[in-house]
């Protein structure tokens, strides 16, 4: 999915927490968002994914405004997720059962699926007795499953075993190369970056003070800001 | 003591004795306040949910508009109802008074603010985490209502067993609008107030237990229903 960003503001009261001119990711662009807390990060994936709505400005969505139809083709997975209250596997299915697909093709997915996470032996289990590491899967599974165009990943990792955490960053390198969505990944993590990105947007008081692709951020930055949180000067 | 115990053995032979009255007494008891325990649900469930769940003028005096209705005294309400209904009230022409569906009304205003209560706070709580998921998953405005049912399913539980025992347990109200007709309006609270009111406390406590193992079967059936979910 193509994404034009254009003059969007939010307030919250009278505070300004983010301001953006111009911003394009183009289609099947794998953009990291990096900056320090109270950047503004989360409440542009917020807006970006329409669950929560800007002061002013537009955002373009493959040239034209946000619909009900493109809602079927993006998702957000949160840092903390919220999963329904019945087994893993129903709530992996559950978008699919939105998208009214026929019940061997969930079947297939979904288990398809569950193998690529190794969480079949999750299947059966009650979603609110995951611990936090096998929740992240699950919703990351629920959100890759529908194959949507658009994927927003608001630190997504944050709270997991750095084996999980291996096995999801695989898995979403995966679904980017076989399906070539729009991702947007904001982290902490320039590492973790710089391993999935092929573009990265530093953001600090609500700005994008740097955009472009992720070598010439992070190995040739022209702003100080960027520099100094690369360098670990801004703590995160 | 020896009432008690006398009520006891007596409650028994009452459930098993097949006696036609007290079968229409149960009956009607259990017709009345399901019904209006029903009822409530299918206006109160909704009603929760979207006060629970959105933003609107005046948002905070309707609450607590709803929790001073969650202890309105059941008096009130057949004082209110029977005005309403009663051969000079505006509703008179209906000829409602001293009927079934009064009693089920009258339990309807009182059970409805409840279970409104109860799916307010549950909404409150888990309402906008659910809309928010099914609106990253794809869900449109009425896969989102049903998602928000389904994983709001607790709270209207217990939004319908609280409705329950307050329409099953309530007298005040259908003593006013019922009349307490013997093989019409005669439910099982009338009937103990009846009883004690003549002096019969044995068959009083004998109701009394009928009425608290009735309540226990249904409020078994619908946890069992809760646990299963």
């Amino acid at each position: 999915m193509d994404l034009r960003i254009k003059a969007l503001k939010k307030h919250y009261e009278s505070k300004s927490v983010l301001d953006i001119n111009q911003l394009h990711i183009s289609k099947g662009t794998f953009l990291g968002i990096i900056g320090p807390n109270g950047a503004g990060k989360s409440t542009l994936v917020k807006i970006l994914s329409n669950v929560e709505d800007a002061t002013s400005g537009e955002i373009l969505y493959n040239g034209g405004g946000f619909s009900n139809e493109l809602s079927k083709d993006m998702t957000l997975v949160f840092q903390k997720p919220y999963l329904l209250r019945t087994t893993v596997y129903n709530n992996i299915a559950y978008p699919l059962q939105l998208r009214k697909l026929d019940q061997a093709e969930i079947d297939n997915r979904v288990i398809s699926m569950m193998k690529t996470m190794e969480i079949m032996e999750l299947k059966d289990q009650k979603a609110w007795t995951l611990s936090g590491g096998e929740a992240q899967k699950v919703a990351l599974a629920r959100a890759l499953i529908f194959r949507p165009s658009l994927l927003i990943l608001d630190e997504f990792t944050a709270n997991i075993d750095p084996s999980s955490m291996v096995l999801l960053e695989n898995t979403i390198k995966q679904f980017h190369e076989g399906y070539r969505p729009t991702i947007i990944m904001v982290t902490h993590n320039i590492q973790q970056a710089k391993r999935l990105c092929s573009h990265v947007a530093f953001m600090i008081n609500g700005k994008i003070v740097e955009y472009g692709e992720m070598n010439e951020v992070i190995f040739n930055s022209q702003n100080t800001d960027t520099q100094k949180f690369i360098s670990g000067e801004i703590l995160i | 003591m020896r009432e008690i115990l006398t009520g006891i053995i007596n409650a028994m032979r009452l459930l098993f004795s097949l006696d036609k009255e007290v079968y229409e007494v149960i009956i009607l008891s259990l017709y009345v306040s399901l019904t209006s325990t029903l009822l409530s649900g299918l206006v109160a469930v909704p009603c929760g949910i979207i006060i629970g769940t959105k933003q609107f003028p005046f948002k905070k005096p309707l609450v607590r508009f709803i929790y001073t209705m969650m202890s309105l005294p059941p008096v009130i309400v057949g004082l209110i109802v029977y005005l309403f209904i009663s051969r000079r009230g505006p509703l008179g022409h209906l000829g409602l008074i001293f009927t079934p569906t009064a009693m089920i009304i009258a339990q309807f205003l009182l059970v409805t603010p409840i279970i409104t209560g109860i799916l307010y706070n549950g909404a409150k709580e888990k309402g906008e985490e659910i809309k928010r998921v099914a609106k990253t998953l794809g869900a449109n405005p009425s896969q989102t209502l049903i998602l928000l049912i389904k994983e709001l399913r607790f709270s209207i539980f217990t939004g319908l067993v609280s409705g329950f025992g307050r329409a099953i347990s309530e007298v005040g109200a259908v003593m006013i609008v019922g009349g307490n007709i013997k093989g019409h309006t005669r439910v099982m609270t009338t009937t103990i107030a009846m009883l004690r009111n003549m002096g019969e406390y044995e068959n009083a406590i004998a109701i009394g237990i009928v009425l608290l193992l009735i309540s226990f079967v249904v409020n078994s059936f619908l946890y069992h229903l809760q646990q299963d979910s």
